[in-house]
């Protein structure tokens, strides 16, 4: 019962980048700013996957992380979220057009549970989707 | 003897790289970088697609430096075409320009903060990072990618209001990196981290062809805007350059090199031209070689055009793939402990996404190991002699 009511209100984040072009990467690193600040939110950004909550992936999925991306994930221990940033995570976006180079979206790897779409998205946006998703994948687990 | 892997996903790195650490005790003796998890193909994209297209998917090339890489595609098209843009768009691209490098200089500087350990000169470059963000967004619709540069001149215009909104916030802003810079220069413990690790001299700057603040770090006196005809014409710009080569030397060039693009910026506001934004151009067809300085150094695209500006063939070079080299073979070798390995590499300022071009499959053997040019040209002796 405790434990739900805390992990609900810290969340660890491991970021993901499976290429892409670095744009969603760098709007992520930007939540670090004071302006966003994700820690006082309750987001912890660690990226280690075997001790966080949720996985952002963001990137077409390239060849050499096809395989690792479901191993990252089978490491990643119960119970876990998954968002998908950026146009190339959902769609592939422009680097579709050579698809055999990509993988992308990367519901074909590993199940997604939310999906932020944008080229890049703001800051704002990212930190929103992780605020409304993932406390609730936390809270129904035990029940 | 013994190996320490860094990567693909570490704390201390953002974007998926491995690094293979040859360590003696706590002493990294060699290095080896593998690449691979980032190859998109934007070159095979590009080719038969019009401009238009390219000059889109060439700012997907990188998300941080992403005004530098459509300009110098879009100028090399100019350049075809012989169709200068007006001064006012040259202007007003040389202002986005040393906007998006401060911002990309900031959080270079911040990323190596964090990777040291010091978190509170992080932080604080990213929170002024945000204004400089704030101004890119009002002049051109966006935070990251901009579309905003076309063949001819640029998309919009500057208002008179927008320009003060400018210069307030470089008013913010300036004094900010005078006082983290003295942080930098004085701080006990950030020289201990930083000071005589990473060592790279002149001449192993030369022999790697190390470019942009990594090579300025060194000694070499060089930046391509020294060459550019905007610059030369209408600015009096001297490179920033440091003898010392070490991680501190990286990190001051880049802190001096914000002060000497604000410095551009509040001299390209008070002489902007007033004009034109944009002109029509033809392009025929023909094949040009262009180069730009983006914030890690020298960008060249290589390109052949043919009729209505579809591009036949292209080749883009990137900065980071020439540092990553010199990072492996000559810094990493002078790095104390393995902590300090990965500060020297957030110290060449690395970025994964622009330098993925190849990927080397070797059917043969198991030799993965790509060491630069020379193991290109010792997997393909045969393609070497037809060329000579």
């Amino acid at each position: 019962m405790i434990k739900d009511f805390i992990r609900k209100r810290s969340i660890h984040v491991c970021l993901i980048c499976t290429g892409g072009c670095n744009g969603c990467d760098i709007e992520v690193a930007a939540l670090l700013s004071k302006r966003y600040d994700l820690e006082q939110y309750g987001i912890y950004y660690h990226n280690n996957p075997r001790e966080c909550d949720a996985l952002l992936v963001t990137g077409h999925v390239a060849k050499q992380w096809q395989e690792k991306l479901i191993e990252l994930y089978n490491k990643v221990p119960e119970p876990k979220a998954v968002l998908a940033i950026g146009a190339c995570a959902l769609t592939g976006g422009i680097f579709q057009q050579e698809s055999d180079k990509t993988g992308a979206p990367v519901s074909n790897f590993i199940p997604v549970d939310a999906e932020v779409p944008g080229c890049p998205p703001r800051p704002a946006e990212i930190a929103t989707a992780i605020l409304k998703y993932v406390p609730g994948v936390l809270a129904s687990y035990s029940k | 003897m013994s190996y320490v892997p860094i990567g693909p996903i570490h704390p201390g790195i953002k974007e998926p790289l491995r690094i293979k650490l040859k360590t003696e005790g706590e002493r990294v003796v060699a290095a080896e970088v593998d690449l691979g998890y980032f190859y998109r193909g934007a070159e095979q994209i590009a080719k038969g697609k019009p401009w238009q297209k390219v000059a889109y998917l060439s700012e997907r090339v990188c998300g941080i430096c992403s005004h530098f890489h459509p300009v110098t595609f879009i100028e090399g098209i100019e350049k075809i075409a012989e169709c200068e843009p007006p001064l006012r768009a040259q202007y007003l691209r040389i202002i986005v320009g040393e906007l998006n490098r401060i911002q990309s200089h900031l959080i270079a500087n911040a990323i190596y903060f964090l990777a040291i350990e010091h978190e509170t000169l992080g932080i604080y470059l990213l929170n002024i990072r945000e204004k400089i963000m704030d101004l890119t967004e009002m002049i051109t619709g966006n935070r990251v990618h901009y579309a905003w540069n076309v063949v001819g001149g640029v998309r919009m215009d500057i208002k008179e209001n927008q320009t003060k909104k400018i210069l307030e916030n470089l008013d913010i802003v300036e004094p900010a990196v005078y006082r983290y810079r003295k942080m930098f220069k004085t701080g006990a413990f950030l020289g201990l981290r930083s000071k005589d690790i990473g060592k790279m001299t002149r001449e192993e700057a030369i022999d790697v062809r190390a470019v942009g603040p990594i090579a300025r770090g060194s000694g070499v006196k060089f930046d391509w805007r020294q060459k550019h005809p905007t610059f030369t014409d209408y600015f009096d710009f001297k490179p920033v350059w440091r003898k010392e080569g070490d991680n501190y030397a990286r990190i001051m060039v880049r802190f001096d090199e914000i002060l000497e693009s604000i410095k551009i910026i509040r001299r390209a506001i008070n002489e902007l031209p007033k004009g034109p934004i944009r002109k029509e151009c033809e392009i025929p067809e023909g094949s040009i070689d262009n180069r730009y300085e983006a914030p890690r150094g020298e960008v060249t695209y290589i390109f052949t055009t043919a009729k209505n500006g579809i591009i036949k063939d292209i080749t883009i070079r990137t900065p980071t793939i020439m540092n990553l080299e010199a990072c492996a073979k000559h810094m990493f070798n002078d790095s104390p402990t393995i902590a300090d390995a990965v500060a020297i590499y957030q110290s060449i300022d690395p970025c994964i996404a622009c330098t993925e071009r190849v990927t080397i499959v070797d059917e043969h053997g198991n030799q993965k190991d790509f060491n630069g040019i020379n193991s290109l040209l010792r997997a393909y002796p045969r393609q070497r002699n037809k060329r000579e």
